[in-house]
């Protein structure tokens, strides 16, 4: 839990400054002092500018166009496997590092400013220009391979990757193709990471390798056969992940990627959801017939790679068309041919790009401008203390300490590229504060306040953004309903001081600045929001009074208390209350505490009076 | 002077004017200040800012057209950058403006440094000119070879056009040419001068080298002269390949020269030298050394022994033999990569050829922006004949199917050249571990590692370590242009006069050219030659003022030029 930002721990390490008050470990600090940071170029790109809703509305699309065209697709779930053939899949993910400068220059990494602002004479291979090798650039990275389980080598080189495009100045991509400086690493995957039922209760992906790489510029097409470049992003640093190819199923390549993506977040190493894409994967596929004659000696059929798909679901799907696409060729007596394909979202094929034939010779070098990249062990030994937790035992955490839902857990720790968790203990701590708790609770301790303040969190504060207006989440986990609001909000319901209805109207109050941080009390007071809840007796008078000549309605509680029915009827013990809460003041009246009351009388006057005459 | 204000006394000497004309026919500039007052002190009304922190100019300079000056384009002598002009100047040309140096133009060279004649250039070839002023002759191709790839700059210093000039040395770029103009050509240690600027053709082989015609101006520029810190000092962070300033400090902490100038003032040239050791390398007497030059090398060898007391010692230098193969290998290799930004999309022109696919469909090259076709078109017409060709050398062997036959193994011949001049010299490498013998040491477990034909006794190094080499600079002296055109036919040959100067690039060590006289005998053409002294790394500044001595002792015996 506790999680030093990037950018914090490389002023640490490499200038020896620490911009802290206080301890480096102080989980809930941390919100206090990354403030200092909200000038950052780091900050103002993690910020996400990008709204959910175009890929959403592209999903949409799809099934709009799948609905209209009448070839619903099989269900994925139900796609998993090929009776009689085996599905061999290996990933590379490539994810940008999480840096304040490029790799070889100390131009900034921001993709906000307009274009071609950040490039230094290197990022456009000025002739005469040279490399200079940016140390912060091994925080992340070695960060992200601590993460993905891997040996992080002593001594790693730089070498060159030649190809002719508009988008790489200097006609080559500096990358490190002979010793990359992480190697056989481990990813395990759980039903929770919604791996495919097959591969069981964990599948373990080992991950060959992991390299350091420049990004390329990018390109904007505009009409009439003109590109326009924006040498912004040309250099900034990439780590590219290789896994073996050990992955049998569709489904869990998908969660693969996925699970990557929340390790590179949970290790703050790099930036941009997968969505927005900051990460991209290239998928190599074969397929080789199962069982029978088939050994694991038997080896792998011929491979295709798919390139650049930036989505879990691309991945998924691209996998189970290239699959089939195979499968339909080897049974028809055919050849798969080693080629490199693409993928488009919403398509039921993949597309070839280019053969064998057409394959580039890199002609990798190793470059002579850029002496071996030694990482010392005490560095790495100090980067995988200052980690934290990984995801999969803070999920545990979450679950066991905060009896909080897998799915909620998940969903805290994957939201906003992880901040949202942090928001999480952010409010959590402040609603701890004002409750009077401590937060080393133990498993067994009430925990409701915590399952309250996830719920709001998650579902609650999902719902401000559905119009499509943004949270403004930072990685220290703040936003636009700052953690303190939310928290003085959460108290107030949890101390049933304002009802669910009130509570939810101040979020929208706060969210829309309509209420100024801090005045979330003031706001209840001043518009009069207090729950003056009815009295015990006053509840009994109303329920008393709805009852009267319900007597079809009570005979259904007399079945089921002489056992004439299965089920308890709570249905129209809710109609009673229903009727209860139109009858009252509902500002005064909580459904839960009308629900308790009424149930009481039933047991304790209706019920026994019915039974007796 | 800011980069966009260039005084108007400055014009290119590619845009042809009269007053350039007469020297037309040597053309060693690229471009040029137009008329020079003859006080410096009189600067153009550009040049007045009262910020200016730059010292009064005390020389002048020439600046090869491959390193970046703000003052002039930096064309490298290519189609592709006829018009660049760099937004920054190179680290090497502040520092000589910080130690008093105006610049009088940028000179020719080969394209991209790659050449021996300085033939392949955009602008025209360079010639020389030995004799003084003589009128221009009708039929060039008798006029000398300047020598090549900075041919441009050894002319202008051996006419006096520039007391300075900088040159490229990446296989003996400077020192060919020094020693074919009757020049001093140096090349220091690989990582002593920053690179920054420098636009690469090998980045692991090239050095920023220099011209004068005396050895002292190049040493005082190195070592320092009293008023200012030696070029030596100067890390460069721009610069990943320039030594740190702790590691300058340490490998000049196990030299001598570098905390004081006494290595030439205080001692007479010829005690300087006595008592020295000074390598002979067999290997490098070869069939095709001209007769002249090797009676040369031979006399001056035996004079310093008789009347200097220095002890002339045969040593062998067993790779060297391999040493220019694996040189053609590196550099073009690096030079292709290092080249691939010259595609027409940010350098240089677009190619607009209409060309005909193998379906008949006739298309737009700069149109076809799938399959390379974009980038071929303007790489075709971009570059001249020589550049193309070790591009495509370089290609060839960084393919897959060739890396493991010809790069790494020139990597591994790479490595036995060093190893021979480690054994060879008495100082122990600065850049390895340990001291000369734990070197020594380690080293014998790898003679098993070395040519079968090589006899034991060479491969355990010489009985007695020496502190410099001796050989000559080039195989010949300047052939006629004529020749050399008609030699092009066999572009091949002409990468044998990189033979002497290939293997101290290889190994990154100091070298320096200094001229002889060459008696009649032989090819009997003008008599200019080259020797050249070897020194162990970062050995520069005794290197220079041993040379210095060297010409002084030559002039006394009548042997210098």
């Amino acid at each position: 839990m506790s999680r030093i930002s990037t950018a914090q721990l490389a002023k640490y390490l490499l200038t020896g400054s620490i911009t802290h008050r206080g301890c480096l470990h102080a989980r809930f600090r941390m919100a206090a002092t990354n403030r200092g940071f909200a000038n950052d170029a780091r900050v103002q790109r993690t910020t996400p500018t990008i709204p959910a809703v175009p890929f959403r509305k592209q999903l949409k699309d799809q099934n709009k166009a799948d609905k209209a065209s009448g070839n619903k697709r099989k269900k994925n779930v139900d796609n998993q496997t090929v009776p009689g053939w085996e599905l061999t899949v290996g990933i590379e993910i490539h994810a940008q590092l999480n840096t304040n400068h490029k790799f070889f220059s100390p131009a900034a990494t921001s993709f906000q400013d307009s274009p071609n602002r950040h490039v230094a004479l290197f990022d456009l291979a000025v002739p005469g220009s040279q490399p200079l090798f940016q140390s912060e650039t091994l925080i992340p990275a070695v960060r992200a391979a601590i993460a993905l389980g891997c040996d992080i080598q002593t001594v790693s080189r730089f070498d060159r990757k030649h190809y002719f495009h508009w988008d790489q100045p200097s006609g080559y991509q500096i990358t490190q193709y002979y010793h990359p400086f992480a190697r056989d690493g481990r990813v395990s995957l759980y039903p929770r990471d919604g791996i495919a039922p097959a591969d069981g209760d964990r599948v373990d992906i080992e991950i060959e390798r992991v390299q350091l790489e420049q990004d390329t510029a990018k390109t904007t097409a505009i009409a009439g056969n003109v590109h326009w470049l924006d040498f912004n992003r040309v250099g900034v640093p990439l780590i590219e992940i290789i896994t073996k190819p050990q992955i049998h199923h569709p489904a869990t390549a998908a969660a693969l990627v996925r699970k990557v993506q929340m390790l590179l977040a949970a290790v703050d190493a790099c930036i941009f959801g997968m969505e927005a894409g900051g990460l991209r994967a290239d998928v190599n596929v074969s397929v080789r017939r199962a069982g029978g004659a088939a050994s694991p000696r038997t080896p792998l059929g011929t491979r295709t790679e798919i390139k650049n798909l930036s989505s879990f679901k691309a991945v998924e799907d691209a996998i189970i068309a290239e699959r089939d696409r195979q499968i339909a060729i080897l049974e028809a007596g055919g050849i798969v041919e080693g080629e490199t394909r693409g993928w488009s979202l919403g398509s039921t094929e993949t597309r070839r790009l280019r053969g064998k034939e057409g394959e580039v010779d890199y002609r990798y070098m190793p470059d002579p401008d850029l002496g071996p990249l030694v990482i010392a062990d005490d560095l790495v030994a100090r980067l995988a203390d200052s980690m934290g937790i990984l995801p999969d035992q803070e999920i545990d955490d979450l679950v066991g300490s905060y009896g909080l839902s897998t799915k909620d857990a998940m969903s805290l720790l994957t939201l906003d590229d992880g901040a949202r968790v942090q928001y999480f203990y952010n409010v959590l701590d402040a609603l701890e504060e004002r409750l009077g708790l401590s937060h080393d609770a133990s498993p067994a301790s009430d925990q409701r306040h915590a399952q309250l303040a996830a719920n709001w969190c998650l579902h609650e504060l999902g719902k401000l953004t559905e119009l499509s207006s943004d949270l403004a989440m930072t990685p220290d986990g703040e936003c636009r309903v700052p953690s303190i609001d939310l928290a003085a909000i959460l108290a107030h319901l949890h101390g049933r001081d304002i009802t669910a209805k009130v509570a939810k109207e101040l979020l929208w109050g706060v969210f829309r600045g309509e209420i100024p941080s801090g005045g979330v009390t003031q706001a209840i007071e001043s518009n009069g929001l207090w729950f003056h809840e009815l009295s015990e007796g006053e509840y009994a008078d109303l329920a008393d009074r709805v009852i009267q000549g319900e007597d079809k309605v009570l005979s259904e509680f007399l079945r089921f208390k002489q056992g004439k029915a299965k089920a308890y009827p709570q249905g129209k013990l809710m109609f009673l209350v229903g009727k209860m809460m139109r009858a009252g003041v509902e500002q005064r009246m909580d459904p839960s505490s009308a629900e308790k009351v009424m149930r009481a009388r039933l047991e304790s006057v209706y019920l026994p009076a019915l039974e007796a005459s | 002077m800011s980069t966009r204000a260039r005084p108007q006394g400055l014009r290119l000497r590619h845009v042809c004017q009269p007053t350039c004309h007469q020297r037309r026919y040597l053309n060693h500039f690229i471009s040029k200040e137009a008329h020079t007052p003859i006080a410096d002190t009189s600067p153009t009304a550009a040049d007045t800012s009262p910020v200016s922190d730059v010292p009064p100019s005390t020389f002048t300079l020439a600046v090869k057209d491959n390193i970046a000056t703000t003052s002039f384009p930096t064309t490298c002598a290519s189609p592709f950058l006829a018009n660049y002009r760099s937004p920054y100047e190179a680290t090497i040309v502040s520092q000589l403006r910080a130690r008093g140096a105006r610049l009088v133009g940028t000179t020719n060279m080969d394209e991209f440094g790659m050449g021996s004649h300085s033939t392949h250039s955009v602008f025209g070839r360079v010639a020389q000119d030995p004799e003084g002023d003589i009128p221009a002759p009708a039929d060039t191709s008798s006029l000398l070879s300047a020598g090549g790839s900075s041919g441009g700059s050894a002319v202008a210093v051996a006419r006096g056009e520039a007391d300075l000039a900088l040159g490229t040395d990446t296989g003996g770029s400077v020192r060919l040419p020094a020693a074919y103009c009757s020049v001093v050509g140096f090349k220091p240690s690989y990582g002593m001068i920053s690179r920054f600027g420098v636009v690469p053709y090998a980045n692991s082989l090239d050095t920023v080298g220099f011209l004068a015609r005396e050895v002292g101006r190049i040493r005082n520029l190195i070592v320092g002269d009293g008023s200012r810190p030696g070029l030596w000092t100067e890390h460069d962070p721009r610069d990943p390949t320039s030594l740190s300033s702790a590691a300058r400090i340490r490998c000049a902490d196990s030299r001598e020269g570098y905390n004081s100038n006494t290595a030439g003032d205080s001692k007479r040239p010829a005690d300087l030298l006595r008592g020295l050791r000074v390598g002979i390398p067999l290997e490098y007497n070869i069939s095709e050394l001209d007769p002249g030059i090797r009676e040369s090398w031979a006399r001056v060898a035996a004079m310093l022994q008789s009347s200097v007391g220095v002890r002339a010692v045969p040593v062998s230098l067993p790779t060297t033999r391999h040493a220019l193969a694996a040189y053609y290998v590196i550099a073009p290799a690096e030079a292709s990569s290092n080249l691939a930004k010259y595609d027409g999309i940010r350098y240089g022109a677009r190619a607009t050829t209409t060309i005909t696919t193998e379906d008949g469909n006739t298309t737009t090259a700069s149109d076809a922006s799938e399959g390379g076709v974009l980038y071929a078109a303007s790489r075709a017409a971009g570059f001249g004949a020589e550049v193309k060709r070790r591009i495509l050398l370089g290609a060839y062997t960084l393919s897959a199917a060739a890396m493991d036959n010809y790069f790494l193994q020139a990597q591994r011949v790479r490595r036995l050249v060093r190893r021979d001049f480690d054994r060879v010299f008495a100082l122990a490498n600065p850049l390895h571990d340990g001291d000369k013998d734990q070197q020594q040491e380690e080293q014998q477990f790898d003679l098993s590692d070395l040519d079968e034909r090589i006899p034991m006794a060479d491969k355990r190094g010489p009985e007695e370590e020496v502190d410099f080499l001796l050989c000559p600079t080039a195989p010949t002296p300047p052939p006629m242009l004529g020749e050399v055109m008609e030699k092009e036919k066999n572009p091949v040959e002409a990468y044998m006069n990189d033979v002497f100067t290939v293997p101290a690039s290889l190994a990154g060590l100091p070298a320096v050219s200094v001229p002889v006289s060459v008696q009649g005998g032989g090819t009997g053409r003008r008599g200019a030659a080259g020797l050249q002294l070897i020194g162990q790394y970062w050995d520069d500044a005794r290197l220079l003022g041993v040379a210095e001595a060297l010409v002084e002792v030559l002039r006394e015996e009548g042997m210098g030029r």
